[in-house]
């Protein structure tokens, strides 16, 4: 075969031979490049099946283009010959480099995500390897990973090759099985089709085989190997691995298909994370090789790109991404996340030109603040709560509420408004978080009283035109203000009635469920109470009473028009023993004049018998022309408009109880958009409405 | 005899994976059986106690077949070989 010319190639030497053919070096004298050619061994062909197997390869891999697989760049067949011209790979196999040590965990983790990265653009393309094993992926000297042989790849879902997919699971099955054993995962050994779980368990293997040197199943026979895999555990990866490795394997090598990741970039992210819980210092103290990122299950990730526009939704059972564009018609979902904690409060944090989720999870096992960048895919799970009282406070966190972002130009600052009621905040964007000490010791606070949902400071609002000036509302406590950042506090409740008290205006005490203000106007605010809707103009020294034509002043939820400082959307209740939309129909009511009067917006949304609940977090708006305005209920239902409130459309149900909806569009969407467009909240005016009505139906 | 650490699978990712846990050194008390556990593996810490130092409202430490709310909470005597057990309480929602 040495100096024999295949298609355009000049066979120069043989390079290696595996069990269908023989791999050369070969020169391409037409592009002037070194090139490996396979080229199918005659005699090891019974029928034309392992033609066939060739050439389905081929076919399968020249279709996958990706800095970590292997490119096929010709397929042809000269005098009986089969042959596949492709990439020359030179480096090591990652079999050779494991050795009987195994490598170091950082080189683990950075050639696994690779592995992982090829193995998501296969899937992606309908193509499962299945022959994934540590002599099948090349290391070279620059540690770009490349695997090799998508030799068994079979189509997913397509018809072309379906006939003989099967042939070749047979000739599989009878011939080479052995070749492949230790990396077969239990449902093949028990006769069941491969599909992408089959690769994700079989990179289980070679990430414990790269960590340790060793298989993680074994035996002298194959009936030995058969038996380790459907029935051993592995044996424990121990240091050097970090904890967060050795989860990530276990999860991988988990018998049951559905128990395992179900998409390779979920593992990518994990192996991520990992790496770079190894490189961020670790508070002193806690072990280093500790996982920062939870391993999920079962969750469906979206695929967010520039100007995609987000809901974020927060439930008593978990959190999900809604992902759309700026028509915000189609609706993809990601998520749960954080199976059955309660997620009570989420942002989004696109400052200093980051994508940053935070939510805040509580459960049996804590309270925590968490954040995501890359949208969900992985979320920090500190060792350590960042939010924490001192010893000194004497109480212990239940709930955080509010995450608020600093103003634009602070981008390290946040705060948190938790249960029981006290204010946090961080000035290295959450990497230390503070007591405010000020309202901690105010005067007042042994005499606030929890209501239903608890004691918590559930809104905080920053006045963009006087960094030294922030509110926040606490159930039941009432309105506080400083003007100086946080150091003393008093309280703003003039005007605001108490109904659950003897004193009908007391300085404070009042249970007001939410504020707002408008970025544009911050002297006004609009105030949702335990009965009572309220306006001030003048910084909360005084409360007007709005109720006007409203059939309940009772109500939780309540959110300001982007632009329109005239203008407050509510949904209000029956009354503090049914808190349940008046007479079964869900309405939100809407001013345009400051609480001179309100209107109902009812149309889309079910007026019979829909006794639906809004909780004060629970509807957001969003930055768009028209306005978006988004509501969740305690049923688990997601209602929206794209028309400010003139129409509504169901997007999702089933949900567990939503308690947080925010919106978020990601960077700059104006350049996508036809109809709509987005417009920076300071803005005044109001844009003329469009009259299209949009479809906001969701596709789970 | 060491004392052992039952560990819930909502809290090995802190344990390196571990389903149970050895202590080796001689606790007298719950509290110091626990922090020899956070010394080992910090992360359950936070998730066990509160920043107060209390056992979380909704987990339950079993000692043997006890709770230990019922036999002197973090003060509860450990003997050598005693068997700990980190429970999810029955609650609801």
């Amino acid at each position: 075969m040495i100096g024999q010319i295949l298609g355009h190639c000049r066979v120069v030497a043989k390079i290696g031979e595996g069990g269908m053919g023989v791999v050369y070096r070969a020169y391409d004298e037409v592009l002037h490049r070194d090139v490996a050619v396979k080229v199918v061994n005659k005699g090891a062909r019974i029928d034309s099946s392992a033609s066939q197997r060739l050439l389905h390869e081929a076919r399968a891999s020249s279709s996958l283009s990706h800095p970590n697989i292997c490119t096929i760049h010709e397929v042809g067949e000269t005098n009986g010959e089969l042959y596949i011209v492709m990439e020359l790979v030179e480096g090591k196999s990652l079999q050779a480099m494991s050795g009987d040590g195994g490598l170091p965990p950082e080189s683990v983790l950075r050639y696994g995500a690779q592995i992982a990265s090829a193995l998501t653009r296969a899937h992606d393309r309908g193509i499962v390897h299945r022959d994934l094993k540590t002599a099948n992926i090349v290391v070279a000297p620059d540690g770009l990973v490349k695997v090799l042989d998508f030799g068994l790849a079979k189509q997913v879902g397509g018809s072309l090759f379906e006939g003989t997919t099967r042939t070749f699971a047979t000739v599989q099955e009878a011939s080479s099985v052995s070749g492949t054993l230790p990396y077969m995962a239990p449902e093949i050994l028990r006769g069941d089709a491969a599909d992408y779980r089959t690769d994700l368990w079989a990179l289980g293997v070679v990430l414990y085989e790269a960590a340790s040197g060793r298989l993680p199943f074994e035996g002298r026979t194959g009936f030995e190997i058969s038996s380790a895999i459907m029935r051993e555990i592995p044996r424990p990866l121990g240091p050097p691995i970090p904890p967060g490795l050795w989860a990530i394997v276990q999860r991988c090598l988990t018998k049951e298909p559905i128990q395992r990741y179900q998409r390779a970039s979920e593992i990518q992210a994990a192996l991520e994370a990992v790496q770079s819980a190894g490189i961020v210092a670790s508070t002193p103290g806690l072990d280093p090789g500790a996982p920062r990122t939870a391993v999920l299950h079962s969750v469906r990730h979206v695929q967010v790109k520039k100007g995609d526009f987000l809901l974020l939704l927060g439930t008593t059972k978990g959190a999900f991404i809604l992902r759309s564009n700026t028509q915000r018609r189609r609706w993809e979902v990601g998520g749960p996340y954080f199976h059955g904690h309660s997620v009570y409060a989420m942002a989004y944090d696109n400052r200093a030109g980051q994508h940053r989720i935070w939510a805040s999870t509580a459960s049996y096992w804590g309270t925590l603040l968490r954040s995501s960048d890359d949208f969900g895919k992985s979320w920090t799970n500190p060792q350590q709560a960042p939010i924490r009282f001192p010893s000194d406070a004497g109480v212990s966190l239940k709930n955080i509420w509010q995450i608020t972002l600093g103003r634009a130009e602070e981008p390290d600052l946040l705060y948190c408004g938790v249960e029981p009621a006290a204010l946090f905040e961080t000035r290295d964007a959450g990497g230390s978080w503070s007591l405010v000490r000020g309202l901690f010791a105010h005067p007042h606070r042994p005499r606030w009283m929890p209501g239903n949902g608890g004691l918590a400071l559930h809104t905080v609002l920053l006045d963009p035109a006087d960094n030294q000036r922030i509110y926040v509302a606490i159930s039941a406590g009432g309105v506080y203000r400083t003007d100086d950042g946080g150091q003393t506090w008093t309280a703003q409740n003039r005007g605001i009635r108490a109904m659950t008290m003897p004193e009908r205006y007391p300085e404070f005490g009042q249970c007001v469920h939410k504020i707002v203000m408008h970025p544009a106007r911050p002297e006004r605010l609009f105030l949702q109470s335990h009965w009572g809707l309220y306006r001030s103009d003048d910084s909360a020294e005084n409360w007007l009473d709005i109720a006007n034509g409203v059939p309940s002043d009772f109500g939780f939820a309540m959110v300001g028009h982007p632009r329109n400082p005239d203008c407050v959307y509510i949904v209000p209740v029956e009354s503090d023993e049914f808190r349940c939309a008046c007479d079964g129909r869900l309405r939100v009511y809407r001013t345009r004049n400051g609480g001179a009067s309100w209107e109902p917006l009812a149309r889309g949304l079910p007026q019979k018998r829909a006794y639906e609940t809004v909780l004060r977090d629970a509807i957001t708006v969003d930055a768009f022309d028209p306005s978006g305005i988004y509501f969740g209920t305690r049923s688990g239902q997601l209602f929206g408009s794209s028309d400010e409130g003139k129409s509504w459309q169901k997007i999702l149900e089933g949900l567990p109880a939503i308690v947080c909806v925010r919106s978020a569009v990601v960077e700059d969407a104006s350049a996508g958009a036809t109809k709509t467009k987005a417009v920076p909240v300071r803005d005044r005016e109001t844009t003329a409405h469009s009259k299209k009505r949009t479809s906001l139906r969701a596709k789970r | 005899m060491p004392i052992t650490f039952h560990i819930p699978g909502a809290l090995r990712e802190f344990t390196a994976g571990r389903g149970t846990v050895e202590i080796k050194s001689s606790p007298t008390t719950l509290a110091e059986a626990l922090s020899a556990l956070w010394t080992l593996y910090p992360g359950v810490r936070d998730r066990i106690a509160t920043e107060q130092g209390q056992v979380r409202e909704h987990i339950n430490v079993f000692i043997g077949n006890e709770n230990s709310r019922y036999t002197g909470g973090l003060a509860s005597p450990i003997t050598s070989g005693t068997e700990i057990s980190i429970v999810p309480a029955v609650s609801g929602g």
